[in-house]
């Protein structure tokens, strides 16, 4: 077996068990030793599922699943896998040691495709920060350097990949919650178009569409190989997205040919300033893919100015917020209350209870005419409202460089001081989750004097993932990071 | 003199046209003299356009599509085209003269195969109701029999279809609305999958997904013809319904395989008695698929007995009436008040005005879960029941008088309950999105139409046209006149 397995990609690790150079218990142990050797740094996995994975990689007969064997960490939000603890972040749900009883499709279909999970991974409190501190399980830090934040929601799953305890982590998005941890942890992060991924059976749709489902990777094959698993209506799906053409494994590698694209380093709705390292990262990237051909200027979706983005966004998901709580109380089968949970999430709570459901339908109605808008501006649009021009977008992922741990964190004089910075920190990422279409996260840039890795945003229409792989599976090749190991790596 | 132009669907008038043996100007001529020779007697079309009609036909700016140079009509709700007259059925906005301020893209589509728009026809206020009889308009009556109701909120476009007056006509569903009244006319009413057509641009999504838009047609081949022009994503659309193999006018040529179909005779959750002669228009249909090699059982998804689904259905529908009010309410620039409206529109709207998001959105997922049982029966493999159809009537009654639905003085919830045996079927796949068809393929002993429904698993659209298609040939309805007709 090979020494170093905490640098293969799931797609490698999967060759050795086709080949018969490792076997899916030597592949799980090893991911084990490597979690026992780094978490205590970073606090990356707050669930080990070590025994039930042992038995799983034990159990697992010879089978030509595409990941057969190979270990996966699952976030500890945005999906439910039976037996297992999902606590969300919570304090309360932590002390009533609450454990699902039901299988995300998300999670059937990983485990169908041959991934053993071994460990549950850290999230804010129901993964509504841009950071992972919850006061539950306190902070998850970022391997690069462990000073920073790893980002959020999905922070945990990010530092378990770039720590290389495990090649692949799942994750969710409904604000950035996938591109966030990828550009602060320097990793690839795809946030699919909405109805890619089923988010059944427990539910169909989530903040109003706002949430996708995936993983983060070090490697662009993986998210296309895992995608093409998870991708597919599941049966009563309220919507899916039309399905791919071809597989998105065949779209890495391929040739996208020369794209259109535009460049923006301002905040959309003025919602954040941007540092400029981060506008760095994007002038660096756009200099990068004009060098492969494709054309680059500044240019974006003049609805990307409009500024009543972020008060829709706050009530859809606020909304949801309470839909959440409720469900602590019934699992508490008690009155809950501000005890129970994190001053922001609470106060989210008593801000999602006032709405009316025409203020909710207003902002979603809001929100679906912006989308429009955005649409436009993109080339591959049809029908009558068709004819944009452009085929990706070019971003910073994030406004700033990964915080310091305590930066997003309310304190005792300002409990509330994470909900502003919290913005600051999806500025880039959230309108995409409004609109629903495809974006992702690629780790092409690092700040030199602290050894940050710094993300770019890029995103296209509605179902076009195939043009993100493209032209990600070229970055890729163009400027590898396969290579660079974090300072915390097992 | 009856007009021969009458009894042609909108694929024969099109083929007129095309081969030049008559030009857009003589269709629409003709449809605007049938209109006005007929519809006093219907009350059908209420806001008319003929002026601009005309002068469209003659042009030779008239789009080269399917059906140009085809009459048309839009029903007076939604479908929005901009600085033209609209009024949602509300007296509100009629008597402010209200002019809509964007064209939407299925205006857009329609105007593009070609099809010249006549006006707009009869909806209920905000097209809440399974009948057609605002009080801004008034009644719109069957032709079938003009004291009976034509069914709603798409009567005016189906009383229009159903005498002759045009080939095809906008119509538009959210529990009912096409397939009620194409049952209660006579004609084939395609709800189509939700995001088939798109409802924008300012809109994503109408009801809260429960409502879409199409047409109502005498025939399915027009149908299908038309849904190749309506279908098809626009930017933006938070939702966009799998597309199709192909064109749906080849789609529905085609003979489905042997189909495995569930037939359901009795409401769901049995809340109320189906009439006999719905009954047996289900069963009649059960024997033409049977006859043409389709599999019937008896069976239907257990989750459609669940007595939830009504009240998910209230829940939501009455947030969207307090959401269609103050979308007016800014139209309009005027806060509304209860005389402003009909009665049962406010006690609907004050039903949902209250209603907080939270509830909302906890209905919202509580109906996503019980969508998931309902598709389980359409849905192949282990876990699923693997039926291609369910069938069942698509009225709990024959059409009904005019007036069964006014509220009773200080008890305006009597009319809604009064829906319920109505229509005991239809609303379920509003809330799962799924497509469902009303096929006039039962008369009822006193010779009113009675429609059998068919629905497919979400998105196979397609195979609704298919088995439409064959029933059609199995079992024409093409020679069925009513009383009052062009």
């Amino acid at each position: 077996m090979p020494d170093d397995l905490a640098m293969m990609d799931a797609t490698a690790q999967a060759d050795l068990v086709r080949t018969g150079a490792a076997t899916p218990l030597e592949l799980v142990d090893a991911a084990i030793n490597r979690i026992e050797k780094v978490n205590d740094q970073v606090n990356a996995v707050i669930h080990p599922l070590f025994e039930k994975a042992r038995a799983a990689a034990g159990a697992a007969n010879t089978s030509d699943t595409p990941f057969h064997g190979v270990p996966i960490v699952l976030k500890d939000h945005d999906g439910s896998s039976a037996g297992d603890p999902l606590h969300h972040g919570n304090k309360l749900l932590k002390e009533l040691g609450h454990i699902a009883d039901e299988d995300s499709y998300l999670f059937s279909k990983l485990r169908a495709a041959g991934f053993i999970p071994v460990g549950k991974t850290n999230v804010p409190e129901f993964g509504l920060m841009t950071t992972t501190e919850p006061e539950a399980y306190g902070p998850t830090r970022n391997p690069w350097n462990t000073g920073h934040s790893t980002g959020g929601s999905s922070g945990g799953s990010a530092a378990a990949v770039a720590s290389g305890m495990v090649p692949v982590a799942h994750a969710g998005d409904g604000g950035g919650s996938i591109r966030i941890p990828a550009s602060e942890c320097g990793l690839y992060g795809l946030k699919p178009t909405r109805g890619r991924v089923s988010l059944g059976p427990e539910g169909g749709e989530v903040w109003a569409g706002f949430v996708q489902r995936h993983v983060l990777t070090r490697s662009v094959r993986d998210s296309a190989a895992v995608l093409d698993r998870l991708c597919g209506p599941m049966s009563g799906d309220p919507y899916f997205a039309p399905p791919p053409a071809r597989p998105f494994l065949d779209e890495v590698g391929a040739d996208p040919g020369r794209l259109r694209i535009g460049i923006r380093t301002s905040a959309p709705a003025a919602m954040a300033e941007t540092d400029d390292e981060c506008v760095a990262a994007v002038e660096d990237a756009a200099r990068l893919l004009e060098s492969l051909g494709h054309h680059l200027e500044m240019a974006s979706p003049p609805a990307l100015d409009e500024t009543e983005l972020a008060s829709l966004f706050v009530t859809v998901m606020t909304t949801d917020v309470v839909r959440e709580v409720d469900a602590v109380g019934r699992i508490a089968g008690r009155e809950i209350g501000p005890d129970d949970f994190e001053p922001l999430t609470w106060t989210y709570y008593e801000m999602g209870k006032t709405y009316t459901s025409a203020q909710h339908l207003e902002a979603i109605d809001g929100a679906h005419a912006w989308t429009r808008r955005v649409s436009s501006w993109f080339a591959s649009a049809a029908g009558i409202g068709g004819g944009g021009e452009f085929d990706l977008l070019l971003t910073p992922t994030v406004a700033e460089p990964p915080p310091e741990i305590g930066d997003l964190v309310g304190t005792e004089q300002d409990p509330l001081r994470g909900m502003a910075r919290a913005t600051v920190f999806a500025a880039y990422t959230a309108p995409f989750n409004v609109t629903g279409q495809p974006a992702m996260s690629v780790p092409l840039y690092w700040e030199a004097s602290r050894n940050l890795p710094i993300g770019v945003q890029l995103v296209a229409d509605h179902t076009r993932e195939d043009l993100l792989l493209r032209v990600a599976g070229q970055l890729e090749v163009a400027r590898p990071w396969a290579d660079r190991r974090a300072p915390v790596h097992a | 003199m009856s007009d021969p132009l009458a009894v042609l669907d909108a694929t024969a008038q099109a083929e007129l046209v095309r081969s030049g043996a008559a030009s857009p100007l003589e269709l629409v001529d003709a449809a605007i003299a049938r209109i006005e020779a007929v519809d006093p007697e219907l009350n059908a079309v209420v806001l008319r356009r003929f002026e601009h009609a005309r002068v469209e036909a003659a042009s030779e700016d008239l789009p080269a599509g399917p059906f140009r140079g085809v009459p048309f009509l839009t029903k007076d709700l939604a479908c929005p085209t901009v600085g033209e007259p609209q009024t949602d059925g509300m007296r509100a906005a009629k008597d402010a003269g209200w002019l809509a301020t964007e064209t939407s893209h299925l205006a857009s589509r329609f105007c593009r195969a070609g099809l010249v728009n006549l006006g707009r026809t009869n909806s209920p206020e905000l097209g809440l109701v399974p009948t057609t009889e605002p009080t801004a308009w008034g009644p719109t009556h069957n032709p079938w029999d003009p004291n009976l109701t034509p069914g709603g909120s798409s009567g005016g476009s189906a009383a229009a279809v159903a005498a002759g007056l045009v080939p095809f006509a906008h119509a538009s569903d959210g529990g009912g609305s096409i397939r009620i009244p194409a049952s209660a006319c006579g004609l084939v009413g395609l709800k189509t999958s939700r995001g088939r057509i798109s409802v924008g641009p300012s809109r994503g999504e109408l009801s809260s997904f429960l409502s879409v838009q199409f047409a109502l047609t005498r025939s399915v081949r027009d149908a299908a013809a038309l849904l190749d022009v309506a279908a098809g994503p626009e930017p933006g659309d938070p939702v966009v319904a799998p597309a199709p193999s192909m064109h749906y006018r080849e789609l529905a040529v085609r003979t489905p395989g042997a189909l495995r179909v569930g037939l359901m005779i009795r409401a769901p959750g049995d809340t109320s008695p189906i009439q006999p002669e719905c009954v047996i228009a289900a069963e009649h249909a059960a024997k033409l698929l049977e006859g043409l090699g389709h599999d019937v059982e008896v069976s239907h998804p257990e989750a459609y007995d669940d007595p939830d689904r009504s009240a998910m259905f209230a829940t939501l529908w009455g947030v969207d009436a307090a959401v269609k009010i103050a979308t007016w309410e800014n139209l309009l620039g005027r806060t509304l008040a209860e005389e402003d409206v009909e009665p049962a529109t406010w006690v609907m709207a004050s039903s949902g005005r209250d209603v907080l998001a939270t509830t909302y959105l906890e209905t919202v997922s509580r109906m996503q879960v019980w969508a998931r049982a309902m598709a389980n029966w359409w849905a192949p493999g282990p876990e699923g029941h693997g039926f291609d159809l369910l069938l069942t009537p698509t009225l709990g009654e024959p059409p009904v008088p005019l007036g069964t639905f006014a509220p009773a003085p200080g008890d305006p919830f009597a009319a809604l309950l009064r829906a319920g045996p109505f229509t005991p079927f239809t609303p379920s796949f509003n809330l799962t999105g799924q497509p469902a068809i009303s096929l006039p393929l039962h008369q009822s002993a006193e010779g009113m139409p009675i429609g059998a429904h068919l629905v497919a698993a979400y998105g196979r659209d397609e195979v609704l046209l298919a088995v439409a298609a064959q029933l059609e040939a199995a079992s024409p309805w093409a020679d069925r006149m009513p009383r009052v007709h062009a």
